[in-house]
């Protein structure tokens, strides 16, 4: 069992250190994404990276349609990988997305995590007049998901027909060598769906990890009033503004998102629970 | 900017590390309705739609960040009036005096777009019929399933039916055994002679007979039909039976025997009458020693009496059936006879085969003959007829020869 999430989830254990990080990616892409913040940490701490069923270099046949329509699938992803692994009072790292899931996890197996820390996170992308501003109207999303199937267009047909003809689809083989923001289109639509389309609000409140939410600067995905709402209702957060433009701080800015991890870090005492 | 690039069939933009336009061609601006200068240092997200700005930050950062370059994304353009340009651009991520920059090719793809608008509208298509195949498929194989199952049941049913048949059979043949058992053996005195034959339509019969040595010169010959056939008129006989064997043998008058058992029959229904049976009865006490015969013949076919000369009597029916009406007197008729006549009882399902008129010619014609071949002949004539009727009655027959 073990081993098969190991290959399933592409899992890679790097670094050595008594305290561990899991690093998860957000929407779209796989876990070389934190290539470079990710060995920034390999000295002091022990790092998992993964991707979740249907991207990176995951197993693709263990993709599973119904399970994957929401971000709970996801987050038993993140269960499945800690489960494995025997993991505990883990530092867990979401960008995006990947912070709804950590959350969804920590809630359902707190004994796992001793802290979320939530890159560009959003609970809900879609506007929720007049309380609440996600930073998007439907069409806006449905425009998002159109101009992904047109980059999709010169494959798309073959891997819709397996996917649909054969819930296992045992023919599919990852014989793409470099999936790295690119996966099957169905895949993606369904991940596209359950990311842009949730709304994890309700779930907030009763979060009992403490949590860190980087909120960057100008980010369109993720903007500011999003970052600050969640301060406001996650029970045990703080809030860093960034100076990183853009909703991928740890691309486009590696060495401040390093910085404010590791300010956070040397607060965190090594075992919180004992 | 070199001229050539400034006017290049294709737009030229340069992007810095966090997005902002530091190069953008005439073609560009020209594209997007800008006068130069304007979009310099704005960040690229100002000059795409909504959508394309997710898109930027989801797949063009992170590719040209971890793969340096972009090759043909598809993004829409936002012009300075608003309107949208589908754009492809490639891109590739650049060193230029310490910095870098990411310097991208846009070309609009206007055609090519509605044409591929219409492909992902087919594609779009085909998976719905898709889908709806799919589903009807998983419907069939439902209703498959379900029909498999109903068809399971219906072969247990049927099973169970089967094995409810067999058993039903081999009860009712048990049942037609035990009825066989009650009827009496034939009789041969020096001064009477009785035979009979009984064949039950189903495996169960309404006809039931008996006859008994009273003592020395008498004998009682009773013959019933039950109304109807099969188990309910066969349990019927059977408790008539137990009933005429007692009176007969006690040698009681034949009146009392019929009244007794017309009683009985009332008293089985008196609190039924949906069960309610009646029965054609004869009741013949014969004595050799007098050649006296007294009878009582109640709703019955009439007996054939066929004397020595050759003449044939019948011993009508007087009375209604028993079980019909209560508290009827049975009134006895006596008759004489001579040494050498016969008497032939028989129940409605020998008529109906072969008809009054044939079995008293038969019973006339063989007269000489002994009783067993006069039997036999009957027998023969019944079977011959059966054959060709579909179905018959309960059949019955008492031959007596009067010695």
């Amino acid at each position: 069992m073990e081993q098969n999430i190991l290959s399933r989830n592409n899992v890679k254990v790097i670094g050595t250190g008594d305290r561990t990080i899991l690093f998860a990616p957000g929407f779209g892409c796989d876990q070389t994404v934190w290539n470079i913040v990710a060995k920034a940490f390999e000295d002091e701490y022990r790092i998992i990276l993964f991707d979740y069923v249907g991207t990176g270099n995951s197993d693709l046949q263990a993709y599973d349609v119904n399970k994957y329509s929401t971000l709970e699938g996801y987050a038993q992803d993140v269960l499945d990988v800690c489960s494995a692994l025997d993991l505990e009072d883990t530092i867990f790292i979401g960008h995006s997305v990947a912070g709804m899931i950590g959350m969804l996890a920590s809630l359902r197996e707190p004994q796992y995590f001793s802290d979320l820390i939530m890159l560009a996170p959003s609970p809900r992308y879609l506007n929720d007049p007049p309380e609440y501003y996600g930073g998007f109207e439907k069409e806006q999303l449905l425009g998002l998901l159109e101009m992904m199937e047109k980059n999709y267009i010169g494959w798309a047909t073959m891997f819709a027909d397996t996917l649909l003809n054969n819930p296992n689809h045992p023919e599919v083989k990852s014989d793409l060598e470099d999936r790295f923001c690119s996966t099957d289109p169905i895949i993606a639509r369904q991940f596209a769906e359950a990311t842009f389309f949730s709304d994890n609000r309700k779930d907030l409140k009763n979060v009992t990890v403490p949590t860190l939410i980087l909120q960057c600067s100008e980010d369109i995905v993720a903007p500011e009033t999003v970052g600050l709402y969640l301060q406001q209702h996650l029970p045990n957060s703080t809030y860093k503004k960034m100076n990183a433009i853009g909703h991928c701080p740890h691309m486009s800015d590696p060495e401040e998102t390093i910085h404010l991890l590791r300010d956070y870090l040397k607060n965190v005492t090594p075992s919180r629970r004992f | 900017m070199d001229e050539q690039l400034n006017r290049a069939p294709c737009g030229f933009l340069s992007l810095t590390e966090d997005g902002r336009i530091v190069t953008i061609n005439e073609t560009l601006l020209e594209m997007l309705h800008y006068p130069p200068e304007q979009l310099q240092g704005k960040h690229i997200q100002s000059i795409l739609t909504v959508p394309a700005q997710m898109f930027y930050q989801l797949y063009f950062v992170p590719l040209i960040k971890m793969k340096q370059k972009v090759e043909e994304m598809y993004i829409s353009l936002k012009t300075n009036s608003g309107e949208e340009i589908p754009v492809m651009v490639n891109a590739l991520l650049r060193k230029r005096g310490g910095e870098r920059y990411s310097d991208c090719v846009l070309f609009p793809i206007h055609n090519r777009s509605e044409y591929e608008n219409e492909l992902l509208i087919a594609k779009k298509e085909a998976e719905a019929a898709l889908l709806a195949k799919h589903k009807a498929n998983k419907e069939l194989e439902n209703t498959l399933e379900e029909l498999k199952e109903q068809q399971k049941k219906l072969m247990d049913l049927n099973e169970q039916n089967q094995k409810f048949k067999i058993e039903t059979k081999k009860e009712l043949e048990l049942a037609r055994k035990i009825q066989k058992t009650s009827l009496t053996d034939p009789i041969e005195t020096k001064h009477i002679q009785i035979q009979s034959f009984h064949k039950a339509s189903r495996e169960l019969s309404g006809d039931i007979y008996g006859f008994y040595q009273i003592d020395q010169h008498r004998y009682g010959i009773i013959l019933l039909d039950v109304m109807g056939h099969g188990i309910s008129s066969a349990l019927i006989t059977m408790s008539l039976h137990s009933l005429f064997q007692r009176l007969i043998s006690y040698g009681v008058n034949t009146d009392i025997v019929m009244k007794e058992l017309d009683q009985h029959l009332h008293t089985l229904f008196q609190n039924n009458e949906e069960a309610r049976h009646y029965c054609t009865a004869i009741y013949l006490l014969i004595d050799t020693k007098k050649q006296k015969i007294e009878y009582i013949n109640a709703g019955h076919p009439p007996a054939f009496w066929l004397d020595k000369n050759g003449e044939q009597h019948e011993l009508f029916s007087k009375s209604v059936p028993i079980g019909m009406f209560e508290g009827i007197e049975y009134k006895t008729n006596t008759v004489n006879y001579s040494k050498g006549d016969r008497l032939l009882l028989y129940t409605d399902g020998v008529t109906d085969l072969i008809g009054p008129n044939q079995l008293s010619k038969l019973f006339m014609k063989n007269r000489e003959s002994s009783l067993s071949s006069l039997k036999e002949r009957i027998i023969a004539s019944l079977e011959q007829q059966k054959s060709e009727k579909q179905r018959s009655d309960d059949q019955c027959l008492i031959l007596i020869e009067l010695k």
